[in-house]
């Protein structure tokens, strides 16, 4: 288990939830753990996070199919949500997925074949005042442009070197 | 008490009644999917609009979420609202397959019936449906995720009510999925209540797969043989084979759910190796020459001997009719030695229940109600699965609920255990009664204490003991405990798990008469030659079989009747074949004293699926039916007394002559049954001493499992799968002293038997305490529960080599 996540940080969750009264309120964050150090969530991940809770593999696997920022999946280095709810839509949201789609030469749910990006849609990301938007990582970029985007990427794709 | 107006009929309706089931009280079924009486309102599948038009709320509502209030006027045909259940209908059925014609809920689909009540005959959908991969989950449950309508039912049933944790939700919104995280059986004991639950066929039930059509079965309202709690069943035959069962419901005993025990139990019908026809010494013959040969040699015997050289056995397998016959029969053969069960010690508990609980008896929905629940040296999963799931709605409703067992008892449900070995249940109880602490110490007085205060403090406490761990003395204790808990005020309920469906009823018949250890030494000393066993398998149900053995050996006529093909036939020179539950109508009385009637299912005979070996049956004409000779044993009884008798006749004539089953006459399946009138016995004298080990030994305690031990499902085909391997459970630090690892195999020595067996290693059990789950067909069969503890001795098998 130790290239899910690494042994002190699994004895430091532990400790976190010996005492704690309702365990189940870190699942998330177990979750996220094992996905910064592991990029994505694989089954065992699941279960492991289970163990460390105290719950069953179900429990979290409710948890984590439910949120589109867990992923249950192998993803690229960088994952794109990009919105594709009312707001975005009507300003343009359209072209900008078509544009990615374009440049990065792959549909939803696919991973660019370096392996740099994955694509998703996203219901909303909160930033409907900059719409079109999307976001990488923890940044919300808004009044996406072609110009835009393709400075985002850039920028990204060098991060992200493997 | 609000009155509202739907449909421009007045209602009155008990506070907190939703408009929903207010409608339902005059008739008027609105369609409804994520609802359910015992899952409550969740207001999700948007069908049950109702229009408000004056009152307190107005407009389109959902009349699950809204609180009938007075002066509320509602209607159920307003265009508006008809229009909009019909368009919910229609987008619930735009992902589902058109897969009628090979699904098995096909007729028996609330989906196809709200698809047809909400008016919605023409797809216009034309996109792609969402599909999804199914998964294997057992042996009990089929999967075809593709029909759901995600009402979130399944998972409410399975997570809430029954507390299972292996099967839930998952993914949202177009890709929400129920299921578990991975391929695997259904871990709860409840899993088949998801077909029931289902409204269309995403969860249908595997062992009945593609055998009959809804409305080809012939269905009637049963009572559940598989424990003494008689929960309410609906079982269903075709081609003369008892295909399935599904709940029945009954608010006073299961609500609306059963176990997967009750549930895939009926497979005893169709055993292969089921007596089917009359013999005598191993010969066919037809009824009136066999019970002209056992009244022959009855009537041979007893003019040789005497009539008290007759004896004879019921059951709490039999029904009450049956067993009311048995006794019939003794007194006109002039012989008082009629018992009424196998198995003495449980027979006495029985007997010390139906003479002590009187108006303390409590069901299982007053369990659900309860807010403070003691088990005393009950295992419900394994004893009475069903209380289990009670004992959970009441701990849902914040109730707590405590457990004195040696068993590692696990309840769906937050529970505090004490292990304390089963010979101080007795003290513990006394205890319980005296306030006083003073045999225990610390933790355990601690706890002790804490039951008592919360058990005082209760507005509705109910003490539950286990017959099997209790014994006569223990329950009699128990019986005791609940009168000293009650005020004036506040009565404390009582309630004891037995082990057979009509213990109880068989119990109120046995009075003060003898048991079967009495009988089975009159067996071996000579003075009882011949025995007429209804239903009863002392072989394996007996306290003591090996001595059961020697006592059959001795006797120069055994009449047996059953429907199981039990180790007890191969003794008899005259079986005679009665029907199961299902083929037969009849009357238990459950653990609560309550009568509850069955009727006929279907007629007895061999399937069709057998006859026919797969392919189509036989092309003979012929005027009887094969493997239909089983009777009612109640009317076999009544043959051998020398006369024909309806169930009714004998129901009317046991219902005069015995008070306390007055109102069995008039008593309808299908009702909530009616408790039996005061029993009017005496409290049977208590004796039997514990074994309790010397320091460093080791105590044997063989108990019930909830797979594998009951003796009708143990005969049923579709639990095959799931009969569990036969295992020791040691506490850890008797492991740690034996150096025993978990899985070893060790030796168990015990004066019933040697056998070598893994061990499970638990810390929650009680120490000095060696626990062996009985599991029938296998290499544990001899060991009886409910005998109390018993010295053994354990070694490592690696030393023993």
């Amino acid at each position: 288990m130790s290239q899910i996540l690494p042994q002190e940080q699994i004895d430091a969750w532990k400790e976190r939830v010996t005492g704690h009264a309702h365990p189940m309120e870190l699942v998330v964050d177990v979750l996220r753990a094992i996905q910064a150090h592991h990029g994505w969530v694989p089954d065992a991940g699941v279960e492991l996070a289970a163990e460390i809770l105290g719950t069953t593999p179900l429990r979290v696997e409710e948890i984590a199919t439910f949120y589109d920022k867990i992923y249950r999946r192998p993803v690229g280095r960088r994952v794109i949500h990009v919105c594709d709810s009312i707001c975005c839509w009507s300003r343009g949201a359209e072209e900008v997925v078509g544009f990615l789609r374009e440049r990065l030469g792959i549909g939803f749910g696919e991973t660019s074949a370096d392996g740099c990006f994955t694509l998703l849609p996203s219901c909303c990301l909160g930033a409907c005042g900059e719409a079109p938007a999307m976001m990488i990582g923890l940044t919300t970029h808004g009044n996406l442009t072609p110009a835009r985007i393709l400075a985002i990427l850039a920028a990204e794709s060098g991060e992200a070197a493997p | 008490m609000p009155k509202l107006t739907i449909d421009n009929q007045s209602v009155e309706v008990p506070d907190g009644t939703n408009v929903l089931e207010a409608a339902k009280r005059l008739g008027i079924v609105i369609p409804h999917f994520c609802y359910h009486e015992a899952l409550g309102a969740v207001g999700a599948c948007r069908l049950c609009a109702m229009k408000f038009e004056d009152g307190p709320v107005k407009g389109i509502q959902m009349a699950c979420m809204v609180t009938a209030q007075e002066g509320m006027v509602v209607s159920t045909l307003d265009a508006a609202t008809v229009e909009f259940r019909a368009h919910v209908i229609e987008w619930l059925m735009m992902n589902h397959p058109h897969d009628c014609p090979v699904c098995d809920e096909g007729g028996e689909c609330q989906l196809q019936d709200m698809t047809v009540a909400g008016g919605h005959t023409l797809r216009r959908y034309r996109g792609l449906k969402r599909t999804y991969p199914n998964q294997q989950l057992g042996p009990f449950i089929e999967h075809e995720m593709n029909r759901c309508i995600q009402c979130y039912r399944c998972a409410r049933t399975y997570q809430d009510y029954c507390g299972g944790e292996d099967f839930g939700v998952l993914g949202t919104n177009q890709r929400v999925y129920f299921g578990r995280f991975r391929d695997g059986r259904l871990e709860s004991p409840f899993s088949g209540n998801l077909v029931d639950v289902c409204p269309t066929g995403v969860f249908t039930d595997k062992a009945f797969r593609f055998k009959s059509r809804y409305w080809d079965l012939e269905e009637a309202p049963s009572v559940c043989p598989h424990c003494g709690l008689g929960c309410a069943t609906i079982p269903g035959g075709r081609y003369r084979e008892l295909q399935r069962v599904r709940a029945g419901s009954n608010r006073q005993t299961n609500g609306f759910f059963i176990c997967d025990r009750g549930r895939f139990g009926y497979g005893h019908a169709a055993h292969a190796a089921r007596p089917r026809v009359p013999l005598v010494d191993g010969q066919e013959v037809d009824w009136t020459q066999a019970l002209a040969a056992a009244r022959a040699r009855l009537d041979k015997i007893i003019a040789a001997h005497g009539p008290r050289s007759v004896a004879l056995l019921g059951s709490s397998r039999a029904g009450l009719e049956a067993n009311a016959q048995l006794r019939s029969l003794a007194r006109l053969l002039g012989t008082d030695r009629v018992v009424f069960a196998a198995h003495a010690p449980r027979d006495w508990t029985a007997r010390t229940l139906a003479a002590g609980l009187g108006a303390q008896a409590s069901s299982l929905d007053d369990v659900r109600r309860s807010d403070c629940l003691l088990l005393i040296g009950a295992d419900p999963l394994a004893e009475a699965p069903l209380l289990a799931l009670a004992v959970r709605q009441a701990v849902r409703g914040g109730a707590r609920a405590a457990i004195i067992d040696p068993r590692p008892v696990a309840l769906p449900c937050a529970t505090a255990h004490l292990p304390l070995a089963p010979w101080r249940l007795g003290q513990a109880l006394a205890a319980l009664g005296d306030n006083d602490w003073s045999r225990f110490e610390g933790q355990e007085a601690v706890f002790l204490e804490g039951v008592h205060e919360a058990l005082a403090g209760a507005r509705h406490p109910i003490v539950i003991g286990g017959a099997d761990l209790l014994g006569p003395a223990g329950m009699r204790q128990l019986l005791e405990l609940a009168r000293r808990l009650s005020r004036e005020d506040r009565p404390c309920g009582a309630m004891g798990v037995l082990s057979g469906p009509n213990s109880y009823g068989a119990a109120l018949l046995a009075g003060d008469g003898p048991d079967f250890e009495e009988l089975s030494n009159a067996m071996i000393t000579g003075e009882v030659r011949a025995l007429i066993c209804l239903e009863s398998d002392p072989l394996t149900q007996a306290a003591d079989p090996a001595h059961a053995g020697l006592a059959l050996a001795r006797l120069d006529l055994l009449v047996a009747l059953d429907s199981l093909p039990t180790k007890t036939l191969g003794h008899a020179q005259i079986i005679l074949p009665t029907t199961v539950t299902a083929e037969g109508a009849g009357c238990f009385v459950n653990n609560e004293g309550r009568m509850q009637t069955f009727m006929r299912v279907l007629a007895p005979g061999l399937p069709l699926r057998e006859t026919g070996g797969g392919g189509h049956p036989p092309r003979l004409f012929m005027a009887d039916t094969p493997g239909a000779a089983p009777r009612p044993a109640w009317e076999i009884l009544a043959g051998l007394q020398g006369r024909a008798a309806s169930l009714a006749e004998l129901r009317d004539a046991l219902a005069r002559e015995d008070v306390r089953f007055a109102g069995l006459t008039a008593l309808a399946a299908e009702s909530e049954g009616q408790r039996v009138a005061d029993a009017g016995l005496a409290l049977p004298a208590t004796r039997v001493e514990d074994y309790v080990p010397r320091d460093g030994e080791l105590a044997l305690l063989v108990c019930e499992a909830l797979f594998g031990s009951e003796e009708t499902a143990f005969y049923s085909a579709p639990l095959d799968p799931v009969r569990p391997e036969p295992r020791l459970i040691l506490h850890e630090r008797d492991a740690g002293r034996l150096g025993v690892t978990p899985g070893e195999q060790v030796r168990l020595h015990s004066a019933v038997e040697e056998v070598v067996l893994p061990v499970e290693i638990r810390a929650d059990s009680a120490p000095g305490v060696a626990i062996l789950p009985r599991v029938r067909g296998s290499l544990v069969e001899a060991f009886v529960p409910g005998v109390g503890p018993q010295p053994c001795r354990i070694n490592r098998e690696v030393d023993h080599a």
